[in-house]
């Protein structure tokens, strides 16, 4: 037991929050499994009969419900849930007729890059407009930053989309086509990452990346202007807290140059805002549904959306438990960088 | 609320411009509400296929959709739809959310702290994502878009009182109360509870405003009410298809029903907030 302690003790502190950390992500997506299993549960009927659609007959009921195990007990039922689960085995989904797995792998790329872009471009624009506002109050970004931030945050993603498309497409003729990811006469290059503008510089396909990237500018864009306003928000409250305390004031009266009073002002800022940029995830992913409904993005969200017009409950199942684990998983991260960035807390 | 009080709070509304808009955009909305039949031109639900896609005119002024419906009827139609949705959401996550945020909040415990579990891992899903999934499992009605959101609200209230209780429990008046013999549930009803709302009373109007903005995200990827009930989310979308060919005219204006509608919830959160307040009262 000592030697543990002691072991602990001289590990370097990132390996301590990381080993702290981590195994609370065991609990946490046994809980996602029941809910998603609970949320099936709930549908009111059968759910072979449900699974399989009106045109099921009673022999495939039948086996359907052996096979699902539906004459067993609850709890049995949810230990086998769990089992196929941890097997990668979600299920086959009504409307494609593939294994829900399978249908999740190959869009996941797509809503992936889609909202990597988005995130990317939210906390450049929503930081450094946070902090031109802060640094130079009354100014010009200033009231502009106020306006966004109460307009943005009643905006409805989906409708930034269509107005995006009205005037850079239709009117502007500026953005490509709102249909997918890739101009229509565009071979996908090369499977690596999934993300098709990393592949097509990997492949030497540049074609192909320099179509996926403009397809990415409307709906980067839409994602961007609706999420950046809250995380402006904060972080202007964030920063303009730290921007005033005693620690900054000193700095400036030992005659520290206003670029580096900013930066450790900002670095102070840091934990908050990483906090912030885990749930903006969480966000994206939701936004990412309605955005790409209208681009015809073709990733998790278009699937997801499918699934429910479709009642095509495997495949929204396994949505939701797949979009469920990359948000705990997220918020791990973000948990450990928090706790990186503010040497204070205690590990 | 004695009359000092009203005035009190008159003379801080009247003091801030965003709260009168706030009020004025609200008191648009009622009237939309309350008169519909008369402000409406046209049938907010019949179709009429000649006169599809017509550009805004005199006779149709916001113009008409891809069925024939006139835009503008099915604005102000969807004025009851919407609010009725998210206030009557709103109204029973508050009432079931602050009850439950009082007890898990006095009464420290086990199953208090697993309630606190529970609501940390409802809110750690996406909300989108999961109201899209009980919506379609429960079935496409309005009001079961309004429990959905109900449900996904309630951890929001709870956690606010909740957290109020916790600092307020801990209070000389409040020991003072249990040394003069008042039960638990006096002391949680008469001395905690009206010294909590606070911040839950203000949640009210923002938490509106996201309900709007939700019941329009279901509605326009086809998990919300469904067609023809005159809502505004499935009126965006309505017009989807047509904004690539310039027809901007079915999507713009029920988008910006939405915008008006919402920011008058945030702003009117805003100004609650402010009078509500204290700290930021004598900050100004």
């Amino acid at each position: 037991m000592d030697r543990i302690v002691r072991l602990w003790r001289t590990m370097p502190r990132p390996a301590r929050i990381l080993l702290a950390r981590s195994p609370l992500i065991v609990p946490q997506m046994l809980g996602v499994m029941l809910v998603t299993f609970v949320l099936v549960r709930l549908l009111p009927g059968d759910p072979a009969l449900l699974m399989l659609g009106n045109m099921a007959t009673p022999e495939n009921i039948a086996s359907l419900r052996q096979r699902l195990g539906l004459d067993r007990g609850i709890w049995e039922q949810f230990v086998r849930y769990v089992w196929n689960v941890l097997h990668g085995d979600l299920g086959i989904s009504l409307f494609t007729s593939n294994p829900v797995s399978t249908d999740l792998m190959q869009r996941a790329p797509a809503t992936l890059e889609l909202i990597s872009y988005a995130m990317i471009l939210t906390v450049l624009i929503g930081v450094s407009v946070a902090v031109a506002a802060v640094v130079r109050k009354g100014g010009f970004i200033d009231i502009l930053s106020r306006v966004y931030g109460l307009a943005a945050g009643a905006i409805p993603d989906f409708w930034v989309g269509l107005l995006l498309i009205y005037f850079l497409f239709y009117l502007g003729g500026i953005a490509p086509a709102p249909f997918g990811r890739l101009d229509a006469f565009i071979p996908p290059p090369g499977r690596i990452t999934g993300f098709y503008t990393i592949d097509g510089l990997l492949t030497g396909n540049f074609a192909a990346s320099w179509s996926a990237l403009g397809r990415l500018v409307l709906p980067v864009l839409t994602l961007t202007i609706v999420n950046a306003g809250a995380l402006m928000k904060m972080t202007k409250t964030t920063f303009a807290d730290v921007y005033r305390s005693e620690f900054i004031r000193h700095q400036r009266a030992s005659g520290l140059p206003e670029r580096a009073i900013t930066r450790s002002a900002l670095r102070n800022s840091l934990p908050p805002i990483i906090t912030m940029v885990g749930f903006l995830f969480g966000f994206l992913l939701g936004a990412a549904v309605l955005v790409e409904t209208i681009f015809s993005w073709g990733g998790l969200g278009q699937y997801a959306v499918q699934a429910v017009i479709n009642s095509d409950y495997p495949a929204l199942q396994g949505f939701i438990l797949v979009a469920a684990a990359f948000i705990l998983i997220v918020y791990l991260v973000v948990d450990i960088l928090y706790e990186l960035a503010d040497p204070r807390i205690q590990v | 609320m004695t009359e000092t009080s009203v005035r009190n709070v008159l003379s801080q509304i009247s003091k801030r411009p965003a709260a009168i808009i706030g009020l004025i955009l609200l008191a648009l909305q009622l009237l939309a509400i309350i008169f519909a039949p008369i402000l409406a031109t046209y049938s907010p639900v019949e179709a009429d296929p000649i006169n599809s896609l017509q550009p805004p005119s005199s006779d149709h002024w916001l113009g008409t959709d891809v069925s024939g419906m006139d835009v503008y009827s099915r604005i102000i139609f969807a004025t009851r739809i919407n609010l009725l949705i998210s206030i009557s959401a709103v109204a029973v996550a508050f009432v079931i959310g602050v009850p439950l945020g009082l007890l898990i909040g006095f009464y420290r415990g086990p199953v208090s702290s697993l309630a606190m579990r529970i609501f940390d891992f409802v809110q750690s899903f996406p909300v989108f994502v999961l109201g899209m999934a009980l919506v379609s499992v429960m079935g496409q009605e309005i009001w079961n878009v309004a429990i959905v959101l109900a449900v996904l609200f309630i951890p929001m209230f709870a956690r606010l009182i909740r957290a109020e209780t916790l600092s307020l429990r801990e209070r000389p008046f409040i020991s003072a109360a249990r040394c003069s013999g008042a039960t638990d549930l006096s002391i949680m009803f008469r001395h905690v509870l009206p010294n909590a709302l606070t911040p839950a009373i203000v949640q009210i109007s923002i938490s509106i405003g996201m309900a709007i903005l939700l019941t329009a995200g279901l509605s326009f990827v086809g998990a919300g009410v469904r067609m023809p009930t005159p809502e505004w989310g499935l009126m965006v979308s309505a017009g989807a298809q047509q904004m690539i060919l310039g027809i901007w005219w079915v999507s713009l204006f029920p988008g910006m029903a939405i915008v008006v509608s919402v920011l008058c919830f945030a702003l009117l959160g805003d100004a609650a907030k402010d009078i509500m307040d204290p700290h930021t009262r004598n900050r100004r």
